[in-house]
């Protein structure tokens, strides 16, 4: 028997599945990886551990469930977040931890960047909106605040990229993920010569470009060796998450949007144009030769309810976020659409899409002396949906979108999911995969080897179950209450810079204190 | 509580317990100058306040103590008033000998009833470098307070309950100093503390219970939330972090490898040896062959 591996470079984990050739989940398992924040706003992870637990999942994976049960691996597909940077020395040698997508350390570079005549420029050339996120300005900001390094840096890597340069040997980056650096031209599909002066980089210090399907070589013997896996393996350079997650929800043909919600949110659209906003509010990813993915991204996704289960759930056993978040849920079912006027904005991270304020925060408003517990926690959950739904109204000025296909832990809570629904006023489905990156990876691998006659064909494949229908009557109540959700987002943007002044200076007293 | 001063050699009521050096409750109404200078002491002393505000300076580190607050200074620390003085207020305190204080060979001395195990693993908490004054801690009232009766009331049996009562206050304060920094709510969070307390301190041979009280919590739950959260048992993500270690520190060249087997946790060369190339396919010295930075 044959089956194809899928390896997920996650946020904090490393997936692993297995497919069979008719895209049948043989296996799972996950392996966690730490992330630091030596300072407020830094967000690192150590490649070295996520190599080692990578290996160590995939090792202990293909021994029980793979080669005990006599399957032959045809191929081995990676794919990974969006927007890490790793500096290495010529020697291959990682200069410290990676930096992953969460990282804010260059709010001013972005700013200065967004200030400048050349933003629109490099916007509409790599499709990358400019934020902190992007690896443009976190090399920027290593040109400007860490010059030491920046000097030593040989080549500037993604987290994939190295793994795949510590397998292979290979300095590779597949088009996807290079088109989520900010640094790519999505036009020319070559690195963007002004975003890399501005960098202050050249193309040698970046990986080479190559297609998704594209095979770096082999692994390492060994690699081989240790994993058990024969020369004929091959090795699939593969996507980003977010493109596959996209792939892999079947949303393919007009008309149709993926909501996926994990920790952080995005909306996303599958098209053969690149969305051009004037505003700079999209990104646009590249899939393929022919596709482009462009959406939204929010912060403040799952993770916000978490945050709210942390604080204010009732914890029957000692770390069972699961049954307390169960039971926060029943009991916001129980109350009315709108939260009898209780209105949440749900900006505890700041926010990306739509109003990309890395300065905006939590609002509760419209509390009445009669709201409780329950009605707080239904406005978090309502307030989250109304994010992602500002989203794809933003997204509907340039595609029309009048089917929904959601995924990730969040959004296929079926109580979310029917909010959604209702918010969104348009039939939802739930993708029949739980997992959309890892079953977009098996439709790349399957259609490299001749299952399917092209990716077009492959995403079709993915049948959508049964859909859940909106209330009319209930989106009626939640547009009324989406209006002032918009507005109050808008309007408090001075006072969230306020805001955030008085906090950065609180933080400087903090340290002054402690140091 | 009234007031009373027990000391060893002098109060009958101490003969039975030659561990116990001091027992005393105190209200102490008058501002006397040094009546409390900073000195350190080879016993444990533990204080607990009952009514009025003390500022002191512990093991170089100031506190404010109020009502239902301890504090627990090891043989060694430093202990008094800044200014030399005892504030108004009253207060419990105990001076109690340990025969040895010292990681992995702790021993309470011959009256205590815990097991050989729980007794080193009191002994490595209580020497983890933690905030020494433990708030609210109103357990320890309760204890003094039944210690107060027992040495005075004499009632039958009374001299194991004094003993067990010195065990269970050692008992709630380490359970306490390990809950302290943890809520029960956020594991991620309370992972990443037991991740830094493990890196921090890699070449120590960590059991899983150690690693369990460190962050509060017992064997069996800690398994279950660790292997849910990571993937991997307590046990295989500490090898995780060691290997991880020990592939950057291969990558710089002035280091021998014995000497990172040993730095990272390995038992020895040949440990580490076996399990990098069990894992990658190479021996540590063939994969720094491979890899190897500027110096």
């Amino acid at each position: 028997m044959e089956c194809i591996i899928s390896i997920e470079l996650g946020t904090n984990a490393v997936r692993v599945y297995a497919f069979d050739m008719k895209g049948n989940t043989i296996g799972f398992a996950k392996g966690s990886y730490p992330t630091f924040h030596p300072h407020p706003d830094y967000s690192e992870q150590d490649p070295e551990q996520i190599f080692i637990t990578m290996l160590y999942v995939l090792k202990n994976f293909l021994s029980e469930k793979i080669h005990s049960k006599k399957y032959n691996v045809l191929s081995v597909c990676f794919s990974a977040s969006m927007h890490s940077v790793l500096a290495i020395d010529k020697h291959g040698v990682p200069l410290g931890n990676a930096i992953t997508w969460a990282d804010n350390r260059g709010k001013k570079e972005a700013q200065a960047l967004r200030g400048s005549p050349l933003a629109e420029a490099i916007y509409q050339a790599t499709g990358t909106p400019i934020h902190p996120m992007s690896p443009l300005i976190k090399i920027t900001w290593l040109k400007n605040q860490d010059k030491e390094k920046f000097q030593r840096t040989y080549k500037f890597l993604s987290i994939k990229s190295y793994i795949i340069q510590q397998l292979t040997g290979a300095y590779v980056i597949d088009y996807s993920l290079a088109s989520a650096t900010g640094l790519l031209d999505i036009h020319t599909r070559k690195w963007d010569p002004q975003a890399l002066a501005y960098a202050g980089i050249t193309e040698e210090q970046l990986p080479e470009l190559v297609p998704i399907v594209h095979s770096p070589g082999k692994l390492q013997p060994q690699y081989r060796v240790s994993l058990g896996l024969s020369a004929d393996t091959k090795i699939l350079v593969g996507s980003s998450d977010g493109c596959f997650a996209t792939l892999g929800a079947g949303v393919w043909g007009d008309g149709k949007a993926t909501v996926t919600i994990e920790d952080s949110a995005a909306v996303r659209v599958v098209g053969t144009n690149v969305l051009q906003d004037k505003k700079g509010r999209f990104f646009n990813y590249i899939l393929n030769d022919r596709y482009y993915i462009s959406g939204g991204p929010s912060n403040n996704g799952g993770v916000v309810f978490e945050w709210f289960a942390k604080q204010f759930g009732d914890f029957k056993n000692a770390y069972d976020i699961e049954s307390c978040m169960d039971e926060l849920i029943t009991e916001a079912a129980t109350v009315e659409p709108g939260s009898e006027g209780l209105l949440f904005l749900p900006y505890l991270l700041g926010e990306r899409a739509p109003i990309w304020n890395a300065n905006a925060r939590g609002v509760y408003f419209g509390m009445n002396i009669n709201h409780e517990k329950k009605h707080f926690t239904r406005a978090t959950v309502e307030g989250i949906l109304y994010e992602m739904y500002s989203i794809e109204k933003m997204l509907q000025e340039y595609h029309t979108i009048n089917h929904i296909s959601v995924n990730g832990s969040f959004a296929t809570i079926p109580f979310c999911t029917q909010l959604l629904a209702d918010i969104f006023n348009k039939p939802v489905s739930i993708s029949p995969n739980a997992n959309s990156v890892s079953l977009g990876a098996y439709l790349l691998c399957a259609t490299e080897i001749g299952v399917f006659q092209n990716l077009d064909e492959a995403a079709r494949s993915i049948a959508l179950p049964d859909t859940c229908k909106p209330n009319h009557y209930n989106h009626g109540v939640y547009a009324k209450y989406y209006s002032i959700f918009e507005k109050l987002s808008r309007k408090l943007s001075d006072e969230f810079e306020a805001l955030a002044s008085l906090q950065q200076s609180g933080t400087a007293i903090h340290h002054a204190i402690n140091t | 509580m009234n007031q009373f001063v027990l000391q060893q050699g002098q109060s009958r009521e101490l003969q039975l317990f030659p561990h116990i050096i001091e027992f005393a409750t105190r209200k102490n109404i008058s501002i006397e100058l040094n009546s409390l200078p900073g000195t350190s002491a080879d016993f444990v002393r533990i204080y607990y306040i009952i009514d009025g505000k003390f500022e002191w300076c512990i093991h170089d580190q100031p506190y404010i103590l109020y009502p239902g607050d301890m504090a627990m200074i090891l043989p060694g620390q430093t202990f008094g008033n800044t200014k030399g003085i005892l504030e108004i207020g009253k207060l419990s305190w105990l001076h109690i000998h340990i025969q040895k204080l010292e990681n992995g060979k702790t021993q309470l001395g011959n009256w205590s009833n815990l097991s050989e195990s729980e007794t080193q693993m009191i002994g490595k908490i209580l020497l983890m470098p933690k905030t020494v004054v433990l708030p609210r801690l109103g357990d320890a009232g309760r204890i003094f307070l039944s210690l107060q009766n027992e040495l005075f009331n004499h009632e039958i049996g009374y001299c194991t309950r004094v003993n067990q009562l010195l065990d269970e206050l050692f008992i709630n304060v380490t359970r306490r100093l390990t809950k302290q920094s943890t809520s029960g709510r956020d594991f991620p969070k309370t992972f990443l503390q037991l991740e830094q307390k493990l890196r921090e301190n890699l070449s120590h041979q960590w059991t899983v219970e150690e690693m369990a009280a460190t962050v509060g919590m017992g064997t069996t739950l800690f398994n279950e939330r660790v292997k849910s959260y990571s993937g991997f048992s307590p046990l295989n993500y500490l090898i995780n972090i060691r290997i991880s270690e020990a592939i950057k520190l291969l990558k710089k060249p002035d280091l021998n490898v014995t000497d990172i087997a040993l730095d990272t946790g390995f038992y020895s060369s040949q440990h580490f040896s076996t399990t990098f190339k069990k894992l990658t396919g190479y021996t540590p010295s063939e994969f720094r062959k491979r890899n190897v930075s500027e110096s």
